[in-house]
């Protein structure tokens, strides 16, 4: 397979279960290392420029348990070194429909807003390109409707965004590009 | 700017789950009271054995926390948070290490005295107890931080974590119980201190490195 991605796209992956969704994303991620084929960055960007750019969401959400909502995103746009106030952060909660939750552990959340939290990171940190394993799974209809608005408005922005997903005929609508993975 | 974030959460996250804390501490005065049943309760035994005794407890009883250093953040996904950042994992790796001392090795240093006066440690030992577990408690957590990034993809590895750790934590042990028992002696400990020291200052320098690497080796 081969897939460019530029400012303003969205990208579908797609496969059954086992046939390496994940572990591409990953791999463009860079989290792990990709051991066939090639990664290649656009003309005026240097590969440490993709970690700064970029922001990759896994199935592993990364809420650390026994931090509050808003710790959690703190932590991360510390890690991320994004200087946020806190109206920024209770903001980006509030979009996610976790107003009010800013002061409950992550660990008192239902799976849903496990999931709305960790994707308030995307809104918080502005990364041109966001890699998304599944971000449906576990969602709500509503919750799927605001994914999908901020999926759109990013992508008009100039933002583009990979992302993996079954079932969801509204995302293979709106994609630029279509992938789809089969097991070895 | 990084190193602090990552510390200060892994410090609040300590803190929060309280067991943590004390749970080293639980685990040396239960076992310092096995020792007076055992032996029988004469002052003059118990302060012979004192110095090993305190120090085996402190090695054991922080051994028992190092599991989880990496195993937490790589199950819970934070992991990737750190290693996507673009940050130095040498540096993660330091400051996680640095984190678990503050929860774990400052504990075990100021709890020490009282596992000392427990087995009749004489009380010209207690300065070079303290100080020799302060110099020894950062190797603990650092090792540790290496042990654990190779360990942190496997189910129930902290046995396989104990075997790794324990014989590079030996010679710390044989300079730092060797300080205080050479004290109790009425000899100087400091060449003993010294050589702790030198510990100290390799393991501060190469273990983020190995910690590092080891987390890039279960990434892949």
């Amino acid at each position: 397979m081969s897939l460019a991605l530029k400012p303003g796209e969205l990208a579908v992956i797609a496969g059954p279960n086992g046939s390496g969704k994940t572990t591409l994303l990953e791999a463009l991620a860079g989290l792990s290392r990709l051991t066939v084929g090639e990664r290649q960055y656009g003309a005026a960007e240097h590969p440490d420029d993709w970690l700064a750019n970029s922001h990759y969401l896994g199935h592993k959400l990364g809420n650390k348990a026994n931090l509050t909502c808003a710790e959690n995103l703190a932590f991360v746009a510390q890690m991320n070194q994004v200087t946020c106030p806190q109206q920024d952060i209770e903001a980006a909660l509030e979009q996610a429909g976790l107003a009010g939750h800013e002061y409950q552990h992550a660990s008192d959340l239902s799976a849903g807003q496990k999931k709305r939290l960790a994707l308030s990171r995307l809104l918080l940190l502005g990364k041109t390109y966001w890699l998304l394993d599944e971000p449906f799974v576990n969602l709500d209809h509503a919750g799927c409707d605001w994914l999908y608005a901020i999926i759109e408005c990013h992508v008009q922005q100039g933002g583009a965004v990979l992302l993996s997903a079954h079932d969801q005929q509204r995302i293979h609508d709106l994609a630029d590009h279509h992938i789809t993975l089969q097991p070895i | 700017m990084q190193f602090w974030s990552l510390m200060k959460r892994d410090v609040l996250v300590a803190w929060r789950k309280k067991s943590n804390l004390y749970q080293p501490l639980v685990f040396q005065l239960l076992i310092v009271t096995m020792f007076p049943l055992g032996l029988g309760a004469g002052a003059q035994t118990l302060s012979k054995i004192a110095p090993a005794v305190v120090w085996i407890l402190a090695l054991l009883s922080t051994l028992i926390t190092l599991e989880n250093i990496f195993k937490d953040d790589y199950e819970d996904g934070s992991l990737d948070v750190y290693v996507l950042s673009g940050m130095s994992l040498s540096l993660a790796a330091l400051s996680k290490a640095t984190a678990h001392w503050i929860t774990t090795g400052i504990p075990v240093v100021l709890f020490a005295p009282v596992i000392g006066m427990l087995l009749h440690l004489p009380g010209h030992a207690y300065g070079i107890l303290m100080l020799s577990l302060l110099l020894a408690t950062p190797i603990f957590s650092l090792l540790g931080t290496v042990g654990s990034a190779l360990i942190m993809n496997i189910k129930n590895g902290g046995m396989l974590l104990s075997v790794l750790v324990m014989p590079l934590l030996a010679p710390v042990l044989i300079f730092g119980a060797g300080a205080v028992l050479e004290t109790t002696l009425g000899n100087t400990a400091m060449n003993h201190l010294l050589l702790l020291l030198g510990c100290t200052v390799l393991s501060v320098t190469l273990a983020p490195l190995a910690a590092a690497a080891a987390v890039r080796i279960n990434l892949e």
